[in-house]
């Protein structure tokens, strides 16, 4: 059990402490709630774009200089962005902890006056590599978002990835960057989470003295995170420069956290883990069809999913493999599953979660995850019940009514010559 | 007020230990290091045997790597699925794998199932079965794997340059082998690596975690005390290439919208006695974010999302490189910039306050670094691997602390060279040929396996 002392600040800020003095660290993890399901379309990325942006200097912060505060003192930091929210992390030694929160407070309070065209402009062409990086000039680098935009629709902001598309990268302006800051950067937006090496009176003490003066903002704009039924399976396929076919699919779920999605996470390791998952004994071990098979949900707040992908082995047809495991969802949903099965993906979800507690910035990060999207950093102690309760009908009942044609999405990437 | 005009000051740094370790070593030679921890309920362990892919002959290369592929294929009395239902069941995870100096058993376990584990994780490192249709299905695995590198811009780079820096036998031909010596692998070269390599006087056994280090080393003792011994192998040498001056290879892609970029040359051995200076100079040139090369190409240039330079610490001297995918457009003006901040460095002007935050970071972040028992783990591997001092971690921080600008100046000037130089670029030869001749290297272009375009 994690001892967790948890409070709100007359802005709003949610702050979280979990005093731990097992290593002379400190751990200071910022989750703001907004992501890049918080653009409009023409405007994809900027959630992204906007994170580069707030490493570029606030107004006591010089350009580049927030990155040398931290490692300089032997900091390590980040931030990354999803759809539904950015975060921003520094695992500092524990006498560092006002650099961390002085650092924090700046570019939540006073990011606008260091704002320049050509911090925007620099940051904008890193962004671009990142894209061309990860997906333009690799290999079935695209497949994610050409499955988001398959599952769907435009008005649903899940349609395109984080990253975005170039043309909007390139439309984006100063003015989108001050709206949006506006818009989201504020306390009462935001989680601040502290693990590690302090004492909690003193810590308190910090965090009003950097913290508590920003103003908090006004009412938040709407989004409509409803998703639509999709009725049939949505499919496509494309021919790109790969040497082996592949398939991707995606699986609507209920949101994360909801009893269907845990059945679904620990279907998933029945499916798809390690060699004696189901889909990897047959399609890899038995048939020796696939070169390889995984199935994994994602921690998403406004719609479940659940993916997988097989790649084909050199000379078997792609149809072949999607049939193969067709036949085995058919049979786990006709003749369920074993205890051991079951015994073992609760196991792996037992193994997963301590290694998230282990070291402080992980855990700092994941109950940020549980108070920004469930309310209640309390969820960190509890996670696993849901896990142990599972019966073995419960996943059968899921694979029945979730792994099924019309509540899927399948991409098939060919190669093109 | 607060006051937000300048950085919060530190209060006074706190006492930082790296955990206790317990040794022994079994009459079979097998040597084995516990560290306790208690951040969580899990357990580590790891075997160590000190041979991996060096030890693999060019017309058998990947050999190695495919014996690690088939530890998990079978074991004791289970076959690999088996393996794989029991590991599960005590709530674990069971890989393997080999890289240039050594071969590793890897098992990460709840820590109430410790004991159960080693008996598992014993077997596959004394009584692996390495069976003959596993090797034929791993083997089409490993083939698969090799034609989808085709498509990977990074890999075909890193083994072209591998290969350009040096001559056949280790470090050149890729760990995972060519489509030609992976077919030529026998089921008795299997067997006669696993024979020769995998002896408990050529092992390491490191178990980290929440785990009492005297119950470890006699739940060790047990299970592998019986491991008969053997004659410990003897140490392969690598043939680096001499390189007299810059040279680009470039190798179409046609598809490419990056230049995935390599530079540099053979560096030092993991045992080279700068090691320390070499650190904090790495870092500060390229090592880190806030590095120089990565400051210029990323922040000031826009050039790239990321660029790092690295030495690659093997047993034998491994590559000296700087790594960068940068956009078509600006393949020249990268190598350009790169092979300045090489010269830069080694003209001694090297700032006391960047060396100073230089330091700090890598004396500041080590504690982070070996929070979780698969890490602490890793850094007593390295010990095992490298025959470190048993006091290494202890006096980790000192070392760096005692770099001076002098050290990293001196060290700058002997082991990097932007005047001999391989440059390889994987990328749209159409693009970038012509203004790649800019820059007065010869230009050769290869196909992706490394044959000369006439």
């Amino acid at each position: 059990m994690l001892n967790l002392e948890q409070y709100e600040l007359g802005n709003g800020l949610r702050v979280i402490l979990n005093e731990d003095h097992s290593a002379p660290l400190v751990a200071v993890n910022l989750w703001y709630h907004v992501g890049s399901k918080n653009e409009r379309p023409g405007r994809t990325g900027f959630a992204h774009l906007f994170e580069h942006m707030l490493f570029s200097g606030s107004e006591h912060v010089g350009n580049n200089e927030h990155f040398r505060y931290v490692q300089s003192v032997g900091g390590m930091l980040n931030g990354t962005t999803s759809f539904d929210r950015t975060n921003y992390f520094e695992t500092l030694p524990s006498n560092y902890l006002a650099l961390g929160l002085w650092l924090e407070s700046d570019r939540m309070g006073f990011f606008l006056p260091a704002l320049t065209q050509e911090k925007l402009d620099i940051q904008r062409e890193v962004v671009k590599e990142e894209r061309r990086q990860h997906y333009d000039n690799v290999p079935y680098g695209t497949s994610f978002e050409r499955l988001l935009n398959l599952s769907y629709d435009p008005d649903f902001s899940y349609h395109w990835p984080t990253i975005g598309s170039m043309e909007d990268l390139e439309a984006a302006s100063l003015d989108d960057i001050r709206e949006f800051f506006g818009t989201w950067y504020r306390p009462d937006n935001c989680t601040l989470t502290l693990v590690g090496d302090f004492a909690p009176d003193e810590a308190k003490k910090l965090v009003e003295q950097y913290f508590g003066d920003i103003a908090p903002g006004g009412t938040f704009p709407e989004f409509d995170l409803q998703r639509r039924p999709q009725g049939a399976e949505r499919r496509e396929v494309f021919a790109s420069p790969v040497q082996l076919p592949r398939l991707y699919r995606l699986y609507h779920l209920p949101k994360m956290g909801a009893p269907d999605w845990i059945y679904g996470d620990l279907l998933s390791t029945v499916l798809a883990a390690d060699k004696a998952s189901r889909l990897d004994r047959v399609l890899v071990h038995e048939k020796q069809i696939a070169q390889d098979v995984a199935a994994y949900i994602l921690p998403t707040e406004a719609s479940g999913i659940l993916m997988m992908h097989a790649t084909a082995r050199d000379g078997v047809s792609i149809d072949t493999v999607e049939q193969a495991i067709d036949e085995e969802i058919a049979r786990l949903i006709s003749g369920g599953i074993t205890d051991d099965e079951l015994t073992r993906a609760r196991n792996r979800a037992e193994i997963e979660h301590a290694h998230h507690l282990e070291n402080y910035d992980e855990r700092a990060d994941i109950i940020g995850m549980f108070t920004t999207f469930f309310g209640d950093p309390e969820v960190v102690n509890t996670w696993l019940e849901p896990y142990a309760n599972a019966t073995a009908a419960d996943l059968t009942r899921v694979a029945a009514e979730y792994l099924v044609p019309e509540n899927r999405a399948t991409s098939v990437f060919v190669p093109s010559n | 007020m607060t006051d937000r005009t300048q950085a919060p000051l530190p209060g006074p740094p706190r006492p930082y230990h790296f955990p206790h370790i317990t040794r022994a070593t079994l009459d079979n030679g097998l040597r084995v290091l516990v560290a306790q921890t208690h951040n969580a309920p899990l357990v580590s362990m790891r075997a160590l045997v000190r041979s991996g892919a060096d030890h693999d002959v060019a017309e058998l290369a990947g050999l190695a790597s495919l014996v690690a592929d088939l530890l998990d294929e079978g074991a004791g009395s289970r076959d690999g699925i088996r393996l794989a239902e029991d590991i599960g069941l005590l709530g674990g995870a069971l890989s393997t794998g080999a890289d240039w100096d050594a071969s590793y058993i890897s098992v990460d376990i709840l820590a109430r199932y410790a004991d159960k584990a080693v008996e598992i994780f014993s077997d596959i490192a004394s009584r692996a079965t390495l069976p003959e249709d596993a090797l034929e299905r791993v083997r089409t695995e490993r083939l698969n794997d090799i034609l989808q590198q085709r498509d990977e811009p990074a890999i075909i780079a890193a083994k072209r340059f591998s290969n350009l820096l040096y001559a056949p036998g280790p470090y050149s031909v890729p760990m995972g082998g060519t489509t030609d010596t992976v077919a030529r692998i026998s089921a008795d070269a299997v067997r006669n690596f696993y024979g020769q390599h995998f002896i408990p006087n050529n092992t390491s056994v490191v178990v980290s975690g929440d785990i009492d280090p005297a119950n470890a080393v006699k739940l060790v003792e047990d299970a592998l005390g019986q491991w008969q011994r053997g004659n410990e192998p003897g140490r392969p040498k690598t043939s680096p290439r001499p390189i007299d001056s810059n040279r680009i290879y470039l190798i179409d892609r046609p598809t490419a919208v990056q230049s995935e970029i390599r530079i540099g040359h053979v560096g030092v051995p993991r045992s080279c006695e700068d090691y320390f200076p070499l650190s904090v100079m790495n870092a500060l040139l390229g090592g880190i974010f806030n590095s120089r090369i990565n400051l210029n190409l990323r922040e000031r240039h826009g050039y790239t999302y990321g660029a790092r330079s690295m030495f690659a610490y093997r047993r034998n001297a491994g590559p000296f490189v700087v790594a960068a995918p940068v956009r078509n457009e600006v393949t020249t003006e990268s190598v350009q910039e790169v092979l300045s901040e090489l010269r830069r460095i080694r003209t001694g002007d090297v700032e006391e306050r960047e060396l100073g935050d230089t330091k700090s970071y890598l004396m500041g972040v080590f504690p982070a670094t070996v929070q979780a028992a698969s890490d602490i783990a890793s850094r007593l591997l390295d010990m095992e691997l490298y025959g470190l001092p048993q006091d290494y971690f202890d006096h980790y921080r000192e070392n760096i602390g005692a770099v001076t600008k002098e050290d990293v100046e001196r060290v700058a000037a002997k082991y990097i060279d932007p005047e001999r130089a391989v440059i390889v670029i994987v990328g749209n030869a159409k693009q970038v040929r012509e203004p790649l001749g800019a820059l007065g290297y010869p230009i050769e272009e290869l196909d992706i396996d490394g044959n000369a375009i006439a």
